[in-house]
């Protein structure tokens, strides 16, 4: 186990100054810290130019129903709007719902459907907090004033919010081409097989398990400005994908994406809530181009939590089937998937796709048999969130381990190392025919193990019970997937006359520091001071790229970074060359400048694009990662519950992780630390909640949704193994933002179920107050 | 429309507004302050925060007029007069307190409202103290630390 420099008890992180402290592998302090520390972050409401007219959106108050009528007269006549438009309007106008791509297909062999996803609602309303009609007026007030003031007729209809629900006989139909409710639905795997390994094992485990459905919530909420500029439409805004945002504007305008330009700015958290097209977008963008003047929304909380995607929501039925010696043979898993009446694509792809590629995880499962059915209910569309797919899929693979455990009178820890995939094995093809480059996961166990103190836990249960409490530890052992399998990045990299290299790329930050991990893999190549490198990200004339999800920008980003930093320097030899008048050959390079060999002969880096006509040299290169990396992790986690309360209280959280090379140690750490503590939201205190009988949203606002707060767990044990690089990128690193939320839920929920195991209280369910 | 003076990071600052105007709209809007966010609508993130006279209020919870004639500092106003970081803007950095930074200048302004009560805080009455302040990013680990080191430099102790 390698500690971590810079890490916890450390303190302080040195500033600028030795170029050798800054390159990768060092702690730094980032560089987008200064502006963020002086209130002069640019987020996207920070944004005011001239003329700026606000928008409100009149949101359904029904969960289900067809709309009679909209009546704006009077929000029209107020003081200060400008318009108001309805869906009639929009669709009279040309707007397109956003495309559901049809990724999957119904059982009956139809392409995936769900409700139209339109900027506003037309004819029929299919969740709460639908927009319905847009004010545009002078101020931010008029038009919540406005907003209030347009009176909506519903016939209101009967809905369904659960997934299970929406499958029984005479359940209300979302949405008609899916009169049975189903939007998609895959299988995996060879169930006959699979069905002769349970009829022949002598142990079996079988689990009902609920990823229940959460609310992001990045603490910026969603924020769009609008205009128009030189006859395009220009769109600022809080995104993690500018260029599916710009995509997904032209086909719903019916506009080219060259008449397009998206900037984003400052992004407030993004958690895979802000990947994607909103029907917002589209909305604001049709407004500003009707108007022809800047228009601005910006999210209230409420609209966030009944408008902005949900994660999670997955019901799953699941089973192992084990040999007499503890051995998995095989994995079989029905799954219900509640994504919502205007479903999204990834909301469909994340279920259906993403957990089911790392459902049997660390661990050798030949067989699987997989049935994932995706529901549309009366609810706000599902979509990506930290983790997508792959915190699901763990937590039910954790819950089987540890359910087995029990039943085969084993150690967590020990059921688990009988099964997992060996070093020998890789690279190793899983059931769901992914291949896994590298992994050493009975090593990471084992310092995990040690790190942990896992021997020790008597003692310290002994002592919780001296104190009234109980006491339960909890293991998890997984991978994941990183990379949304867009795996080609390009950079352009650029060496000013005024004495910078700026590094332009079309992934995109929102709080993971990916800027200055950029910026330390150029100082590797540049050997320059780290104040030299600039990062310009989020702007669609300037780079267009998948964006950041997935935990794949600095495999793919990175490693683009590198490899154009690389070729700079190259290029930067060649024009060295002219300027000395020497061969290419002698010319070398060092810390900034270059020099012929064996000679006082020399010209600085940036003496050298002053010389060039744009007073800059610029190269853009590519790099593609061969393959999606498989970062993996032991994470052990001990609670106490006080029993006459039943207050959980998470008192220790040791985790290993495997993330290959690490380029910014401080960021990682808090990447899993951070990542941890949603876990822990969704093992003990998050839940988005719709009443089953009305449809209206229970959970909408901070006061109902609980997130953890700061009492909520400080001590974390936090290492990571860098010996283990990944094979299939240039610079051996692996995704690293979303392995703290996958471990956190499975060990924070395991040792809560391991106190009440030890307490006499079985396998209770998983219901306890968040401390 | 009321007008409404403020002693607004030092230096006199005033605008009219409408009477139902919330300080964190005076600040964001006709002052031009942007530092100050807001992240939720029922005063619950504390990304608002800002000093009133000297102590942590929620700037979404109090109306620009209830300020009149107040001193108020915002996360702008906290760096010396020669732009040297404030400590606690300094040990956020220093401690990797910060992620997408949306949430941060409330952290900080309700740590200066602590520091300014209580210079030595404990730990217990650090978290204690930001409550009311919510980060998605950090797990808080690092932010209490930033308190902790800020608090200690401000002692003139050991950074």
């Amino acid at each position: 186990v390698s500690a971590v420099p810079g890490a916890a008890g450390a303190g302080d992180i040195g500033a600028v100054g030795d170029v050798g402290r800054f390159g990768s592998g060092r702690a730094v302090r980032r560089i987008e810290d200064a502006a963020l520390l002086r209130g002069q972050g640019c987020f996207t409401d920070d944004v005011n130019p001239p003329g700026q007219l606000f928008a409100a959106f009149v949101r359904s108050t029904v969960a289900h129903g067809r709309i009679a009528g909209i009546d704006s007269e009077a929000a029209r006549a107020m003081a200060g709007v400008v318009a108001v438009w309805t869906g009639a309007d929009l669709a009279a106008a040309g707007v397109q719902p956003i495309a559901l791509a049809p990724a999957f297909k119904r059982p009956d062999g139809r392409p995936m459907t769900a409700a139209p996803r339109r900027a506003l609602a037309h004819e029929v309303v299919h969740a709460v907090g639908t927009p319905v009609a847009l004010v545009v007026a002078e101020t931010r007030a008029a038009a919540r004033a406005a907003a209030d003031a347009v009176v909506v007729e519903v016939d209101e209809r009967p809905a369904v919010v659960d997934a299970l629900a929406a499958l029984e006989p005479g359940a209300p139909v979302v949405w008609d081409e899916a009169p049975d409710n189903v939007c998609a639905e895959a299988c995996y795997g060879d169930a006959s097989a699979a069905a002769a390994a349970f009829d022949a094992a002598p142990h079996r485990v079988r689990l009902r398990i609920v990823n229940q459905r959460l609310a992001p919530s990045p603490m910026e909420p969603r924020s769009v400005l609008a205009w128009m500029a030189d006859g395009r439409l220009q769109m600022r805004l809080s995104s993690q994908m500018p260029t599916a945002v710009r995509g997904g504007l032209a086909a719903s305008l019916g506009m080219k994406p060259e008449d397009i330009h998206v900037v984003v700015g400052d992004v407030g958290g993004g958690f895979g809530m802000k990947t994607g097209i909103y029907p917002e977008d589209v909305a604001l963008g049709f407004a500003a181009r009707a108007l022809n003047r800047p228009v601005k929304w910006q999210a209230e909380r409420l609209e966030d939590f009944l408008a902005a995607v949900h994660g999670r929501d997955l019901v799953s039925d699941a089973e192992l089937a084990f040999d007499g010696d503890g051995r998995v043979r095989a994995l079989r898993v029905r799954s219900w998937a509640n994504v919502g009446a205007a479903a999204t694509t990834t909301g469909v792809v994340i279920p259906l796709l993403l957990g089911p590629w790392v459902v049997t995880g660390v661990y050798d499962i030949p067989l699987i048999d997989l049935r994932i059915t995706a529901v549309l209910t009366h609810t706000n569309a599902v979509g990506a969130y930290r983790g997508a797919g792959r915190p699901e899929a763990v937590f039910l693979m954790e819950r089987l381990m540890n359910a087995a455990a029990r039943r085969l009178g084993l150690d967590p820890a020990e059921v688990r190392r009988r099964n997992m995939v060996r070093p020998e094995q890789m690279p190793y093809t899983n059931a769901m025919a992914q291949v896994y480059d590298v992994g050493a996961f009975e090593k990471i166990l084992d310092q995990g193990l040690a790190l942990a103190e896992w021997g020790g836990f008597e003692d310290r249960q002994a002592a919780s019970k001296a104190r009234g409490r109980l006491r339960g530890r909890g293991i998890a052992t997984f991978l994941e997937w990183t990379g949304g399998n867009a795996l080609e990045e390009t950079v352009t990299v650029d060496v000013t006359a005024d004495g910078f290299i700026e590094l332009t790329s079309a992934t995109m930050p929102m709080g993971q520091g990916i800027a200055t991990s950029y910026a330390q893999l150029a100082v590797d190549v540049f050997g320059v001071p780290i104040d030299r490198i600039r990062v310009l990200q989020g702007d669609t004339d300037r780079a267009n790229g998948f964006g950041s999800a997935g935990s794949r920008s600095l495999f793919t980003g990175g490693s683009a970074v590198s490899v154009a930093a690389g070729r700079s320097v190259e290029h930067g030899r060649e024009l060295a060359a002219d300027a000395l008048e020497a061969a290419a050959a002698d010319i070398e390079y060092r810390a900034g400048r270059f020099t012929v060999a064996g000679t006082d002969l020399g010209i600085g880096l940036f003496e050298l694009a002053a010389r060039q006509p744009q007073r800059r040299f610029s190269v853009t290169d590519k790099a593609t990662a061969g393959a999606p990396s498989w970062p993996n992790g032991c994470h052990l986690t001990e609670v106490e519950i006080d029993p006459a309360t039943g207050v959980v209280e998470v008192v220790a959280y040791a985790s290993v992780n495997d993330i290959g090379r690490v380029v910014s140690p401080v960021i990682v750490q808090g990447q899993v630390e951070g990542g941890a503590v949603q876990g822990f939201g969704q093992a003990l205190c998050e839940q988005v909640v719709y009443d089953r009988d009305s449809g209206q949203l229970l959970s909408a606002s901070f006061m109902d949704y609980a997130l953890p707060h700061a009492d909520v767990f400080r001590g974390f044990k936090t290492a990571f193994d860098t010996s283990i690089p990944c094979k299939t990128n240039v610079l051996g690193v692996k995704g690293v933002g979303e392995l703290g939320t996958i471990g956190a839920t499975p060990a924070v929920v395991a040792a809560v179920m391991d106190a009440l195991d030890r307490a006499g209280h079985g396998d209770a369910p998983k219901r306890c107050r968040c401390r | 429309m009321p007008l409404v003076t403020l002693q607004l990071n030092g230096r006199q600052a005033e605008a009219d507004v409408p009477a139902s105007t919330l300080l964190v709209e005076l600040l964001r809007g006709p002052l031009a302050l942007t530092g100050t966010h807001v992240g939720c609508d029922t005063s619950q993130c504390g990304a608002c925060t800002v000093l009133l006279d000297g102590r942590a209020v929620k700037s979404c919870a109090v109306l620009a007029v209830q300020a009149d004639g107040r001193a108020v500092t915002t996360i702008e106003g906290l760096a010396g007069a020669d732009g040297a970081p404030h400590p606690l803007q300094e040990a956020f950095s220093a401690c990797h307190g910060l992620q997408c930074g949306f949430c941060t200048p409330g952290f900080v302004m309700s740590a200066a409202g602590l520091l300014a009560a209580q210079p030595q805080p404990s730990e217990a009455q650090i978290v204690h103290a930001l409550e009311g302040n919510l980060c998605r990013c950090t797990g808080y680990v690092n932010i209490v630390r930033a308190v902790q080191q800020a608090a200690a430099t401000m002692a003139g102790g050991a950074t």
